[in-house]
Formats: structure tokens, C-alpha cells, sequence
């Protein structure tokens, strides 16, 4: 393999300079999310369409009668962004074979937030990938439902408080293990899964690259920080973003044509989640106890995701 | 502003701005592969060929150095323009076989290899596009690599094919590589590139790897930074 994997100082000078999610949008301070949105945007270029689903990233971008967007993007409930978004593909391939539109690619991309993707959108999304539509879709991963005041989602980790996860005496918030989406899409056999951070911005826009040029689905799976959901100071988003990938609790990979390959940047060693876990308040509850039987399990899913590295071979 | 038409379609830009721009801010598209804008215009992979009509005269013109004026007709796809475009690729994959890239655009446009030009087997990828050079030169400030040779040879390369001691193993000329023909190896502690292998700068907070040595002490003579302050990777700053 020749690919460049690892890059530091003088290639983020060389990525494309026309900001297509405009500033001026209402995000909070520190958000991880909109900083994903934009990196997504830098590497699709103009030649995209945005179906977003409900969540914060549509609240913070286009409240009337003002919008951050300078590509088409629409807005469309919370179950169905996947479905619009597979929907305007086959729009543009008709509308092109009809010689209404000039023959160029348009990558169609649909976007939303965990509970948008694992909750509410998961058979729109299902649906889409399994009939093979030629888009991209996008899940910006910040553990819970942010927008409308931290309830718990599927995506919520273990151990997290949430408002209706609450911790107290009898409870220690969150009960469940995250749900796997990433897993759940590479079984739909879709040709490019991949999992993301902004955190690591070159990593982010070449994989979003790489799903731009995949003919079919493509999925990737962006983890962002959401500082006032995680009770965390807002300085803090990206090197939280960093130490949820090098403590192993969500590891970058990508899987091309059911071949999985770990990321440059996942570390030899991974650091304990504690590191993790101390400058956020989600987690401030939590005893040695608990960090114990959460850290056991993150090395068991590691494991596990290490083995499939090691033994599954490209289907194509 | 300038006005003109692109492909029946009448635009105007400001003045200055290249053909390529113009299209493509008007949803044209035209392929390339050397253009990039961190970088200066050379014109070199040919692929942006247009048509350019000012008054009677009709020429081939390369969108990406052709400044817009006023009146001018210009088409993006015309047979003429096509079969101009499908012999440049033509020439690309005889001369770069390996290309996945310039495979997938040959494709696109239809184009197969074609037994009258013989295959290349030692030129690898590179389209002599110049990008590297160029990046090395106008980004990084270095001027590590060039041209050598000349005719049928031309190769990008360190002076003499020896170990540059002016790079500093940024990778920039690399990443910028249009169809990925410079390689360049990382593991922990070392990084290569250009034949030559640079040791990696351990952080002196959390002792990771994370940059070569030359680099640090090139931007720490560049900005006038101490180096010890440049001695800290991302994470622990």
C-alpha cells in the first residue's frame, strides 16, 4: 500500500479554501458537529445535494429567514433524510436521462444526527442502503438528542447521564452498550463504511472523498463532541474528540468491499478510558466500579473489531 | 465583469478570472488534474482543453490558463474538443498504465488503451504535472525536488537522485499528487520519503510520535518560534 495515510504541517494548507456551510450559523461554542459539517462540505465540493434530517444541525444553520448553506440542501422530518436523499438520486438520474439537466455527477448525501440515523431514521436509512441508491449518507454522532435537551438515544455510551438516563442512587445512567451502526451498515453490504472524527480533519475529508467517488451507498459514521450535552468545558471538543479515538471507545476504521483496515491514526497502545471519562460531567458519577466493567468491554469490542482487521478478506 | 458564453450559457466574471473557474462556479464541469488552487497554473496535464471562438477564429485553448474576455464563445465538449481530450488520455495511459485515476476518467469518457502507443513500465503514475514541484517551491518554501533529465527521461527527483538535505518530509508533495505517484512510508518512529528516512520528534508531554525533527526545526527557523514550544504534539498543546 502506497496511500498517504499521515499527514501534519503543510497538506491542511492545501485543502480546498470555499466554505460551503457559511459562519455566522448558530451552533454553540465549541461544537464538534458543525465543525464535521463543514470539513464534509470542504471535501464534497459544489456538486452536492444535502437531504438533513431534524436535529441540531438544521435548527443551527437555516433558522428563517437566513441559511449557512451554499449548496442545495433541504430539510426533512427525522425519519425520512435517508429516504429524500435516495429519492433526489433518482430524481437527478431521470431527470438526466431525459436530457432536462447537463450529464455531470451530483453526489446526493444525506445527513443527521445519531437519533435522526439509529433511532427514528433506521429503516429509511435500511431501505435506501439495500436498494443500492448512488449517495452518501452521514451520521453526525454526538451521543444523544442535543438539540431538544440531552434525552438519551441509542447512540448514548454506557455510563452517560442523560436527562431521561438520569444518574442517581439507583441508576448510573445510561444501562446499554452504544449500538454498533457502523457494524449494522457493513452488513448491508454497502461497498464503503467508514468511521470518522473532525478531530483528525485529514482523515475526515479523505474519507468523505473516498465515499464521493464510490458508485452505490456509502456510509460513514462522524463522532463529535457536543460540549454542552457532555458537560464539558467547550475548549475541550477536540482533544475529546482525539481521546475517545486513542482510548479504543470509538475507533477509527474503514471498511471497503467487507475489508476491514484500521486508521492511521489509531495508536499502538490505547490509553485507559479514565483519561477519557475525567473532564466530562456526563460521566462524573461513575465509580472505580463501574470505569472497571466499561473499560473491560471497550477492550472486548476493540478486540473484536482487531480480529475482523486480521481475518476478513475483500469480498470484491 | 466580463461577459461571455460558455456552452450556450452566458456568464460573466470578474476580469482575471481563468475559463476553468468560470465553469465550473457555473456548475460546467471540465476535467483536470493538475489544477489546484494552492498552487500556480501550469497547464501541464491538458486534460481542461477547451474550444475558444473570438470572432472568426475558432483555437484550442487550456481552460485553466485562459484568462475570461469579453465576447468570447467557448465550448467544453464539441467533438473537436472531445477527440482532443480522449488523445490526451489516450497518451496518459500509455504512459501511466497503472493509474486508477487516469483509468476511471479514461473510462468515463470512453477511451480504451490503444496498441498504437506502447505502454510505459517505468514511469509508474507520474504525469510530469510539475504539482510537487510546484507545492514544494510555493507552499512549503523549500524547493527540495525538480526536474531531471530531459525528453523521454524527465523523472521527478532530488537534485541527483541523492538524499535532499533540504527536505524536511512534509509530505505535501505527496498529498498533492494527482494520481498518487509519490510514496511516502510512516511508522512510529521513522518516516520516508524521497529515498531518504527522517527520524520522528517524540512529544515531550505524552511521548508519541508525531512530526520529523527536520520539519520542526524548519518552521522554527521560519517563524522564529523556539523549537521547545514546537516540541509538544497537538493533543498536549
Amino acid at each position: 500500500m502506497n496511500i498517504v495515510e499521515n499527514f501534519d504541517l503543510f497538506a491542511p494548507r492545501l485543502i480546498n479554501k470555499k466554505e460551503l456551510l457559511s459562519s455566522g450559523h448558530r451552533a454553540c461554542s465549541g461544537c464538534g458537529e458543525v465543525l464535521g459539517v463543514r470539513l464534509m462540505c470542504k471535501a464534497l465540493g459544489e456538486d452536492t445535494v444535502i437531504a438533513s434530517a431534524t436535529g441540531c444541525m438544521e435548527i443551527v444553520s437555516s433558522m428563517y429567514p437566513t441559511t449557512a448553506w451554499e449548496v442545495p440542501w433541504i430539510h426533512v422530518a427525522f425519519e425520512n433524510a435517508a429516504a429524500v436523499a435516495s429519492g433526489v438520486e433518482a430524481g437527478l438520474k431521470a431527470l438526466r436521462r431525459k436530457g432536462k439537466i447537463a450529464d455531470r455527477d451530483i453526489k446526493v448525501v444525506g445527513m443527521a444526527g445519531d437519533g435522526g440515523t439509529m433511532d427514528i431514521g433506521m429503516q429509511a436509512l435500511s431501505g435506501a442502503m439495500e436498494r443500492g441508491h448512488n449517495m452518501l449518507f452521514v451520521c453526525f454522532d454526538n451521543e444523544a438528542y442535543m438539540n431538544t435537551g440531552i434525552q438519551r438515544s441509542s447512540g448514548t455510551p454506557m455510563g452517560a447521564s442523560t436527562t431521561t438516563a438520569p444518574a442517581g442512587k439507583v441508576s448510573m445512567g445510561q444501562k446499554t452498550w452504544k449500538k454498533n451502526m457502523a457494524e449494522i451498515m457493513v452488513a448491508h453490504n454497502v461497498p464503503y463504511v467508514a468511521t470518522a472524527c473532525p478531530s483528525f480533519p485529514l482523515d475526515f475529508i479523505r474519507k468523505v472523498e473516498k465515499a464521493k467517488k464510490v458508485k452505490g451507498p456509502s456510509y460513514i459514521h462522524c463522532f463529535t463532541v457536543c460540549p454542552t450535552g457532555w458537560r464539558c468545558p467547550s475548549d475541550q471538543a477536540i482533544s475529546l474528540g482525539r481521546l475517545a479515538v486513542e482510548t479504543g471507545i470509538f475507533p477509527l476504521y474503514e471498511v471497503e468491499n467487507g475489508q476491514y483496515k484500521l486508521s492511521a491514526e489509531m495508536p499502538k497502545k490505547l490509553q485507559p478510558i479514565k483519561n477519557y471519562f475525567k473532564s466530562q460531567g456526563r460521566y462524573r458519577h461513575l465509580g472505580e466500579d463501574e470505569i472497571n466493567m466499561i473499560q473491560g468491554k471497550v477492550d472486548k469490542e476493540y478486540g473484536k473489531l482487531l480480529n475482523k482487521v486480521e481475518c476478513l478478506k475483500a469480498w470484491d | 465583469m466580463v461577459n461571455f458564453i460558455i456552452d450556450g450559457k452566458k456568464i460573466s466574471a470578474e476580469k482575471g478570472t481563468m475559463v476553468l473557474e468560470a465553469a465550473r462556479a457555473n456548475g460546467i464541469d471540465i476535467p483536470t488534474l493538475c489544477a489546484h488552487e494552492a498552487v500556480s497554473r501550469s497547464g501541464a496535464c491538458r486534460l481542461c482543453v477547451v474550444e475558444m471562438k473570438k470572432g472568426k477564429r475558432a483555437k484550442i485553448v487550456t481552460s485553466c490558463l485562459y484568462p475570461v474576455e469579453e465576447g468570447i464563445i467557448i465550448e467544453t465538449k464539441n467533438e473537436r474538443v472531445m477527440n482532443v481530450r480522449r488523445l490526451v488520455l489516450q497518451l496518459l495511459m500509455a504512459r501511466c498504465p497503472e493509474s486508477d485515476v487516469i483509468r476511471d476518467l479514461a473510462s468515463q469518457l470512453g477511451v480504451d488503451a490503444q496498441p498504437r502507443f506502447a505502454a510505459d513500465e517505468d514511469k509508474s503514475k507520474c504525469i510530469l504535472c510539475r504539482s510537487c514541484v510546484r507545492v514544494c517551491e510555493e507552499v512549503v518554501g523549500v524547493s527540495a525536488i525538480g526536474f531531471s533529465c530531459r525528453g523521454a527521461d524527465k523523472a521527478v527527483s532530488t537534485p541527483f537522485n541523492e538524499d535532499s538535505a533540504v527536505c524536511i518530509g512534509c509530505g505535501a508533495c505527496a498529498f498533492i499528487c494527482p494520481t498518487g505517484h509519490i510514496e511516502m512510508e510512516t511508522t512510529e518512529e521513522t518516516r520516508k520519503i524521497w529515498g531518504r528516512t527522517f527520524k520522528m520528534k517524540t512529544c515531550d508531554v505524552c511521548g508519541r510520535y508525531f512530526a520529523p525533527e527536520d520539519q520542526l526545526k524548519y518552521i522554527s527557523k521560519k517563524t522564529g518560534v523556539p523549537l521547545k514550544e514546537l516540541a509538544v504534539c497537538t493533543n498536549c498543546r
